[in-house]
């Protein structure tokens, strides 16, 4: 039986400091979907090959 | 970045990932580059170590569908004291604090609930937190429950403090909502020279050094060059910042929020000065609807994670004496938790309120076809200004067009209508 691959739903860039609000990094809106494909998969991969251990079990 | 810092953060970023299950999978902290990664229950399974059997006992939902079993981040006002006495400052900061606000021991407390229940970062902010004595140590806390501490400074007081202690933070950000003059405009106070000051101290430090911007009628003009000295200084990010009613910033509303033509343009307006000068560009939560409104692709802005009104859900925050909120703009809710109570809050019914009940949109929100991104936009200034914070975002170009459209028939819209579509233009 295959084993489907799953797929990144999305990504959060970067860090928040402002204590106000949420912020979101908008700069990939410059360049468009595709650039956002060409980093998804690398970013698919990197997780991949750096499996980790979760820190909370209890799924919501 | 040279190959050698290339290999030195990689190398750096080894340990340093956790990861949270949630209904629709889990989600994944990467150290480097910085991120947190939002997978299905397919690739969770497939790159989250331990999972053993079927750890998920419900059925995958999609992300948004649910509550998150957790915030990612959590925002805490560490004080109300400051003494710059900005004219907006959304805490209404004054040299004196707040009543019974915590002290170390309290927000370690605070920290070691957050990272129990498994959030991912905490900004921290004030008042001024730079001037408390213990803000290292409970920077060092923080990471050691395994959460990132950030932080915002107005670099106007305790920078030889904060540069002893820059490398706990992930990331630093120096408010600075204008240049030379315009500083002044927005602040009312002339401060831009102490606050570059610390921004070229800070940055001499550490990498991770952005401004964050509140951008306001009077300094709307001048992001292009806010964009170009960020550049000048190599910082790296600009995060814009919408003009919340709260706090002080509640009666200069009027003055300073962005007109509406100024709202439309803001989009290109940001993306032109960010592509020309090279500098990233993060824009809070509340400008998802000035974003919507220029059509761009649904799809990519949910890959970036780019929600409006996550308050209660993605993040919370907390006053300066450890009062629970769904925003830092917001009151505690009914019952007044505390931080250290959120995991028995997080589950309440009815728990933060409107802020959980946006599907219960009202037009123009309902038929939006963003709305399960933006959420109706932000409840700060709804609760402002149409007295109801499930309200539609006042100034949202959509609910402006709808107001003018139901005007344009001459439709008088009776008054709980007007009162839940107030127009901002």
């Amino acid at each position: 039986m295959k084993v489907r691959r799953g797929r990144i739903l999305a990504i959060k860039w970067g860090m928040n400091p402002n204590s106000s609000s949420l912020g979101v990094d908008v700069t990939f809106l410059l360049v468009g979907a595709t650039a956002l494909a060409v980093v998804t998969p690398i970013v698919g991969a990197w997780l991949r090959w750096r499996r980790n251990k979760p820190d909370v079990h209890d799924a919501a | 970045m040279t190959l050698r810092e290339l290999v030195a953060r990689v190398t750096a970023s080894r340990g340093m990932r956790r990861a949270r299950l949630e209904r629709f999978g889990a989600i994944v902290q990467l150290a480097w580059p910085r991120a947190l990664v939002f997978v299905d229950r397919a690739m969770a399974r497939r790159v989250v170590r331990g999972l053993k059997g079927e750890p998920w006992n419900d059925s995958e939902s999609a992300l948004g569908e649910h509550v998150l079993s957790a915030p990612l981040e959590a925002h805490l006002q560490l004080t109300n004291r400051c003494g710059a006495g900005c004219a907006g400052c959304y805490t209404g900061a004054s040299p004196a604090g707040a009543p019974n606000e915590w002290g170390l021991a309290e927000w370690k407390r605070a920290l070691d609930v957050l990272g129990a229940a498994g959030v991912f970062h905490v900004a921290l902010g004030g008042g001024e937190s730079t001037t408390l004595p213990w803000l290292g140590e409970l920077a060092a806390h923080a990471r050691l429950r395994g959460i990132v501490p950030n932080l915002t400074t107005s670099g106007l007081e305790g920078l030889a403090r904060l540069l002893a202690i820059a490398d706990r933070f992930g990331q630093i950000n120096v408010s600075l909502d204008g240049l030379g003059a315009t500083y002044a405009a927005v602040r009312g106070f002339d401060g831009f020279a102490r606050a570059d000051a610390a921004i070229r101290a800070l940055r001499a430090v550490k990498r991770e050094v952005g401004i964050n911007v509140v951008v306001t009628r009077r300094n709307f003009d001048e992001l292009a060059a806010i964009f170009a000295y960020a550049r000048e200084r190599r910082l790296s990010e600009v995060e814009l910042l919408r003009f919340k009613p709260s706090g002080r910033g509640a009666r200069a509303y009027d003055e300073l929020r962005c007109t509406d033509a100024q709202h439309r343009a803001f989009l290109p307006t940001i993306l032109a000065a960010a592509r020309r000068h090279r500098v990233r560009v993060k824009v809070d939560c509340s400008y998802t609807p000035m974003l919507a409104h220029h059509q761009p692709d649904r799809a990519l802005l949910a890959e970036l994670a780019v929600y409006g009104c996550t308050g209660g859900d993605f993040l919370v925050g907390a006053k300066a004496d450890g009062r629970l909120t769904a925003c830092s703009f917001m009151g505690s809710p009914e019952g007044r938790p505390r931080v250290t109570d959120l995991a028995a809050y997080w589950r309440a019914p009815d728990a933060f309120g409107a802020f959980r009940r946006w599907r219960d949109a009202r037009e123009p929100c309902a038929s939006c076809a963003y709305h399960d991104l933006c959420r109706g936009g932000c409840k700060v200034a709804s609760a402002h200004v149409a007295r109801d914070p499930a309200a539609p975002d006042p100034e949202c170009p959509r609910v402006v067009d709808h107001v003018r459209a139901i005007e344009a028939r001459g439709s008088v819209p009776h008054e709980r209508a007007r009162r839940h579509l107030p127009t901002l233009r």
